[in-house]
Formats: C-alpha cells, structure tokens, sequence
C-alpha cells in the first residue's frame, strides 16, 4: 500500500470513530443495548398448572368458558433481591438509566441507588414499584415470560382446598380482608399457606401485572357495566360485563388493571413469571 | 255549521286567553323574581357563553360542617380544585375505628364551591399508599360518566379534569371505581355547591351536612372494623350518619346560631343506599331549594333527600334552644347515629314559644 | 485511483458524521423512537420506529378486516390529512399501525391503502409481531383484545408526537376533534422546522 492511502484509510478510521463516539452521547442508550437482554438465573419453583375452562370474571365472549392451555407459573412474586440481580445484569434497567417511555419516575422509588436495596426492605419480600415493560425486561431475562390474565385468573380462582372456589359464600370476602391490609407488600413470600395449587401469595402481598392486562376495555367507571362504552368506542359490542357481580374482590382487580399504563410503577404492584410447558428445560 | 263555528271560535279564544295568562304569570313571576332565581330570558347568557377572567386559581375547600366563602357578585372565573383520595382509619364511633376511603380525609369529603360558568381544572391526586385506584364522578359536571373514567388514578398517580359549571345547584360528588357501593359505603362522597350568577340571597350562616349509611363487619365492638358487603346487598346499616361519625353535630360540635339569624344547611345523602327524610325537630324549613335544584318550596317540615341528591334548607331562627337534626326515619337517628343539633342561643320571645299556663 | 476512492469515502463519512450531529439533538427519554421493535411498512421495508424521526407524527392503531371502529378511524385520520394545509404534508407522517399482525401483511396493508386512496408518501403503515405490537399499544396506553380469529375490541385513541417523539397529544374515542388533532400536527411542524 502506498503511503498515501494508508494515511488516508487511517484518517478516514479516525473519523469513522469520532463519529462513532460521538453517537452513543447523543444517544446514551443505543439500540444494540436496549434491545438486549442480559440473562439472569432464578432458583423459584414452577408450579405446572394443567389448564383448562373457566369463565372469566370480565371479558367473556357471548358469555363463554375460555380454554386456558396448561402453563408452568412461579410458585411466588418476583423479590426485591431477584430484581437487583436483573439490573445488575441489565444496566438499562436501573433506577439512573431506565427510559421514561418505559417506567415513571417512582420506578424502583425506596432504592437509594441503582444496585441498593431500600434500607428497610427485605430482600425476599416482592419488589414493588416496577413497570410493566421492567417486569417484561425481567421474565425476557429468565427466560420466561408475563402470566396472560386468563392464566392469572384461572388460579385465582382457588382457595385452599378447591380449584374453583368462586361460588363459596367467604371467597371474595376473604380476598377483600387480605387486599385491605396496608403495607402488606414489605412481607416476605411464602409466608402464607399455598393455594389449591401450591401457589403462594395470590392475595395477600400485591397486584399483579400481567401480560396482557390491556386487554380490558375500562371499567374505571364501573358503572357502565361496558355496554355503553361498546357501542360508542369499542368493536365488539358486549364482548365485556362482568359475569360475577358480587364478586367485589375481582371487581377491585380489573378496576387496577384498567387504572393503569405500562409505565406506572405503583407502591403495591409487583409481578411474577410464568412459561409455556413445551420450552420447559429449566426448572 | 255556524255552532261549530262558534265552538271553534270560543276554544281559539280560550287558546289566546290562557296563553295571554300563561305570559302574564310568567312577566309576574320574573318581576316578582327574588335573588338567585333564574335571571329572565332577555338577560340570562348561557353558562357555556360565560367568560372567565383572569388566571386559574387555587380555590378553597373546607371539611364539613364548614363551607366555603359565598361567590357573592364576583364573574365567571378559573380555580383549580385539588382533592386527594385516601384510605384512613378515624372513628367512626365511641371506641370503634372504621377504614375510611376519602376525600381529602374526611367524610364527607371536601366541599367545593364555585358559580355557573366557572371552568374548574380539578387534579384529583390518589394517595400512595393507596390500595386502590380511585375517581370522582361529580353530578355537577356534563360529560362521560361525570368525569369518572376521565379522573381514574391508580395509586400514587394524578388525573386531571377540565369542565365548567353549566347548571346552578348543589351536587353529590363521590368515586365510581369499581365496587362503588363498597367506595361510596366507605365514605367517598362530598358536595360541590354551583351558585348561579350574582349568587345565593345572603344568609347569616352556612353548614354542610351529609348523611351515610354503613355497613360494619362488627358494630357496637371495640376496635377496627371494616365494610360488610352482605349488609350492604340487603341495605341493612349499623350506622346512618352524618358527616360520617356518631356525635359529629353533638355536644361541642353542634352548629350555631343566633336567634334573628338566617340559616342555611347545605344537606346532601351519599348513600349508598338509603334515602333521608331530613327533619330540624322544631324548626320549619322558611325555604327548601328542593333536591338542590332551582325549585324552592316555603314552608316545608321534611324534606327528602335521595341517595346521592341533596337540598339546600333555608330557616331563619326565633327562639333560643337545642334543636334537633334527624333523618325523620327515626331509627336510624335514634339507633344508628342519624342526629345532630343545633344550638340557637339568644333572647326568648315569649310570644313565639312560651312554656306553661296563662 | 484508489487513494482518490478513500478520499471520497472519506469525504462522505465525515459529511454524514456532521450532518448526523446537526440533526440528531439527544434524544428525549420519553421518545418512542428509543423503542427497539421490528417493522414492516407497507412496501415490506424493513424499519424501526426511529426511522420516522424527524416528522410529526399522527398515529393511530387500527386492524383492516375491522367492519365497525376502525373505519370511523381511517376516516378521522383522511378528514385529518384534508384538513392539514397541503404544504405542511411533507414534514407530517399518518401513521397506521395495525394490532392484527397475523392477517395484516405489508401486501394486506398495500392493498388497503390504495384501496383508500391512502397512498401518498406521507403515509405509512406499519406491521411487526403480536409481541411488539403490544409494547407500542402499551406505549400509546391503547387497550386491545383479540376476541376471535378475525375480530378485536379495541379502544381509539389518536396520538401526535413531535419529531423527537415525544408524544404531545392523545384524543380519544370516535367523536375525536378532527381540527384538534390537524392545528396540532401543524403547529409542530411549522415549529420544528
């Protein structure tokens, strides 16, 4: 090579990486690395639900049974101390550097830092204050995915002894005792006994988030019992009314469900795992 | 041919004569019109074509039994109305604490107070704590459900509802997230008072009373108790109160006045589910805006006030003493807590009231 | 010959480097455009949402074989398009996302658009994956669910982002103010240019 040309390649290298400096500035937060996530280990146990019918409390079909497909799901909520881990191994999770189109700006609110627990808080007590696109990023890193609503739903449906326990006369109240306790999210998981299923803590820690909790319509007024809202903003009409209406316990669910966006972060909200059973290799 | 004619004739003429009369009334009435009447047709703007002035203030809400200064002359303005949802436990009776969902943390909740065309930014903010998500569906607002979905705040979140005030009256506020009647029944109720332009007549004193019932997991216990869906499927309350605790009009909490006075009660019923027949024992109402419209009857004894309505009561007091504040259903103000009083001090006038023989 | 050849791939890079710093300010934290999704426009070109930088955006989601909502919508976003003073077209994007992945291929798109007299440049439609469909209709706060093979319920929102991506205003429902939604898109683009 001449030596022309190889000053020139090098100043034309040079400027390429000027450039390319240049860019992740602008962009703190490049494309390559937001797409990607780190994978994280998580020792929790997967209770195999087998599936099957149930009618939904909200969103039923011209009041048809849905066919929920047999899902492994985390016996508990994902913990504050799983969560570190996650954004220990995905830095565009943490506190300092997550997108605002991704949480608000309470994600993660008690942490004093990006990879420090809130000082009180327990390291096995589930982690709060998370977004749906975080709890997304984290199931992603294990592997795993967000329960769907119908699965969620389907093991709500028990209590102790029975796998649809919706008609007995203390199921919602007792649901409704547990929702009402205040500052119940500090608690450790497990503490509580499993439900009909061996799943922990359906009731008494948190809400939720779920996979597809935007697929019901609104009842934020609840009022409406959907079929207003139907006719004037929704295809469909009367694919939503509630099939339960004294069933106030899930009557509070969706009213949660429906009162949040992706990027809320909420001081009682969490989530927990679930996963297809053809891809289950790791248990 | 020609008696039919005449038929025709006489009936047109009837026609002609009780429409004159039907105008006649109509120019009696608006000369006759006293303050806070409907302006007449000539003069009256349309509230929705009434201009604000000025830039949006933040406006002043009270808990009961207080209410906010009377709009008086003052023009269509902007206010931002700031109410936060709660979850609280207060006592509800002696000894015995209740978890309270509220506005601004009381019960009833705030009361707000504006004049028809005033356009009201109201942040209706949820608590952090909050367990629930929580709105605000005001009967005084035009539009979707009362502002209910618009107003939807998941814990520690804020919503924002534009509106102006279009119709003069007194309007229930209260949540709609689901299970209202569990939001309602837990106290999530208030009152928000839309004078008409030029205001209320003027008045020597103003109290806000709202009525409640509820529904108790164990009532007449000491200790902390909770809301009863069963009790309140069959509409059974352990307590029908007002301003949401036993005793809040009695002993040194009763409202006052003096005798000469002129007093208004701005009384709505949150519910959730009985309807009031409110009563002052003694007193006889001298006006009753009824069910906060723009009716006004004279000389009523009781006045009903359905669930989630309300009424404006006017009396002017005579004579010194207690007098007692009930919902005239009387077991529920003798057993379940629906009584207050109100204490008028002053000179007797003998003529008026006089105990004894002659 | 071929030092001339590295000067002008010389030239170009430091010319695209320079024009990439004047245009491309820092992005904000809340733009859309940080989204890493995978879509296909009408023509089947592969994109990211960051390749509609730069325009004011005017978006809603809808799906094509939809017979009730859905038209009301296409129709809002043409009543919009008319109502957008013509010289102001090319700094604005009407954008149509569709929620029916499945049925909604880049043809299926194509076709609808001409089909609607939607084919002028500065519209585009877009199709990805159920699973990133749904994180956009998650970013827009817009509720949907499949309720058979052919069918949605849905909620209608349309949304203006600026050309930062940042979203500046939502209307929802099928009442939505036509002229709201057009002076805005307006607005933001006589701004930012």
């Amino acid at each position: 090579m001449k030596p022309a040309t190889y000053i020139l390649l090098l100043l034309s290298l040079l400027a390429q990486s000027a450039c390319t400096k240049e860019k992740p500035h602008d962009e703190k937060q490049g494309e390559v690395v937001r797409a990607s996530i780190g994978p994280i280990k998580t020792t929790v146990k997967m209770v195999y639900i087998p599936g099957g019918e149930y009618m939904p409390f909200y969103g039923a079909i011209d009041s048809n049974a849905v066919k929920v497909p047999a899902f492994l799901i985390d016996e508990r909520a994902v913990t504050n101390e799983e969560f570190l881990s996650f954004v220990t191994a995905n830095p565009q999770w943490r506190k300092s550097s997550i997108l605002r189109i991704h949480a608000d700006t309470n994600y993660l609110r008690d942490w004093p830092s990006d990879l420090e627990l809130p000082k009180d808080a327990r390291p096995d007590a589930p982690v709060c204050f998370v977004s749906w696109f975080a709890a997304k990023a984290f199931a992603k890193s294990a592997g795993k995915r967000l329960p769907t609503l119908d699965e969620w739903e389907f093991i709500a449906m028990a209590d102790a002894d029975t796998f649809n326990a919706r008609s007995k006369k203390q199921y919602s109240d007792a649901i409704i005792q547990l929702y009402m306790e205040k500052g119940r999210q500090f608690k450790p998981v497990k503490q509580s006994a499993p439900n009909y299923w061996g799943v922990y803590n359906v009731f008494d820690l948190i809400w939720e988030w779920t996979d597809d909790f935007n697929s019901i319509m609104s009842i934020g007024d609840s009022r409406t019992g959907g079929e207003n809202n139907n006719k004037d903003l929704f295809c469909a009409a009367g694919a939503t009314s509630a099939s339960e209406v004294n069933n106030y316990a899930a009557f509070m669910r969706f009213g949660m469900r429906t009162a949040v966006k992706a990027h809320y972060t909420i001081a009682n909200m969490g989530f927990r795992c679930a996963k297809d059973t053809s891809n289950q290799t790791t248990q | 041919m020609r008696n039919k004619l005449n038929i025709k004739q006489m009936k047109m003429k009837r026609l002609i004569l009780s429409v004159t009369s039907i105008g006649m009334i109509t120019i009696l009435t608006s000369c006759g019109g006293v303050a806070g009447d409907k302006p007449t047709a000539e003069n009256k703007t349309a509230a929705i074509d009434m201009k604000v002035t000025g830039e949006a203030k933040v406006a002043e809400v009270t808990s009961a039994p207080n209410v906010p200064a009377p709009v008086g002359d003052r023009g269509p303005q902007k206010w931002i109305v700031n109410l936060e949802t709660t979850e609280i436990e207060a006592e509800i009776a002696d000894g015995i604490n209740y978890t309270f969902w509220t506005f601004n943390n009381t019960v009833p909740g705030s009361f707000i107070r504006v004049r028809e065309g005033d356009e009201v930014e109201l942040r209706l903010k949820n608590a952090a704590n909050s367990v629930l998500p929580h709105n605000i569906d005001l009967h005084a607002v035009t539009g979707p459900g009362g502002g209910a979905e618009a107003t939807s705040a998941a814990p520690g979140q804020e919503a924002v509802l534009h509106f102006k005030a279009l119709n003069p009256g007194l309007y229930v506020y209260h949540c709609a997230a689901p299970p209202v009647p569990m939001h309602i029944g837990n106290g999530m109720y208030g009152l928000i008072l839309v004078e008409p332009a030029g205001g209320l007549p003027k008045v020597d004193r103003e109290y806000y009373i709202m009525q409640g019932d509820f529904y108790t997991k164990a009532a007449a216990k000491a200790g902390l108790t909770e809301f009863n869906n069963d009790k309140a499927v069959a509409e059974e309350p352990d307590y029908v109160l007002f301003n949401g605790k036993k005793g809040s009009l009695l002993g040194k909490n009763m409202i006052e006045a003096k005798v000469g006075e002129t007093v208004r009660l701005f009384v709505g019923n949150g519910g959730p589910n009985l309807t009031s027949s409110f009563h002052v024992i003694g007193e006889i109402f001298d006006n009753v805006y009824l069910e906060g419209g723009s009716t006004v009857s004279h000389n009523v004894q009781t006045t009903m006030i359905p669930a989630g309505g309300s009424a404006i009561v006017e009396f002017k007091v005579d004579y010194p003493g207690q007098y007692v504040l009930v919902d005239h259903s009387l077991s529920r103000a003798f057993n379940k807590g629906a009584i207050g009083k109100l204490k008028v001090t002053g000179e007797a006038n003998p003529l008026i009231f006089n105990k004894g023989k002659k | 010959m071929k030092a001339i050849g590295f000067l002008a791939v010389l030239t170009f890079l430091l010319s695209s480097c320079s024009f990439n710093e004047a245009k491309e300010r820092k992005l904000p934290d809340n733009s859309i455009f940080h989204l890493t999704s995978n879509w296909k426009n009408q023509d089947g070109k592969s994109m990211k949402l960051n390749d509609l930088k730069g325009k004011t955006l005017v978006v809603v989601m809808i799906y094509t074989s939809c017979k009730s909502a859905c038209p009301v919508l296409v129709s809002k976003m043409k009543q919009i398009e008319k109502a957008i003073d013509k010289a102001y077209l090319p700094a604005i994007n009407l954008v149509l996302v569709t929620i029916d992945p499945e049925n909604d291929t880049p043809e299926k798109l194509k076709t609808f658009a001409q089909t609607n007299k939607m084919d002028e440049p500065h519209w585009t439609f877009l199709t990805s994956t159920e699973e990133e469909t749904q994180e956009f209709a998650n970013v827009l706060a817009m509720k949907y669910k499949k309720i058979d093979p052919i069918d949605f319920s849905h909620s209608n929102i349309i949304t203006v982002f600026n050309p930062y991506g940042e979203l500046v205003i939502q209307e929802e429902g099928l009442e939505i103010n036509v002229e709201k939604v057009a002076s805005t898109a307006v607005k933001i683009a006589k701004e930012n240019n």
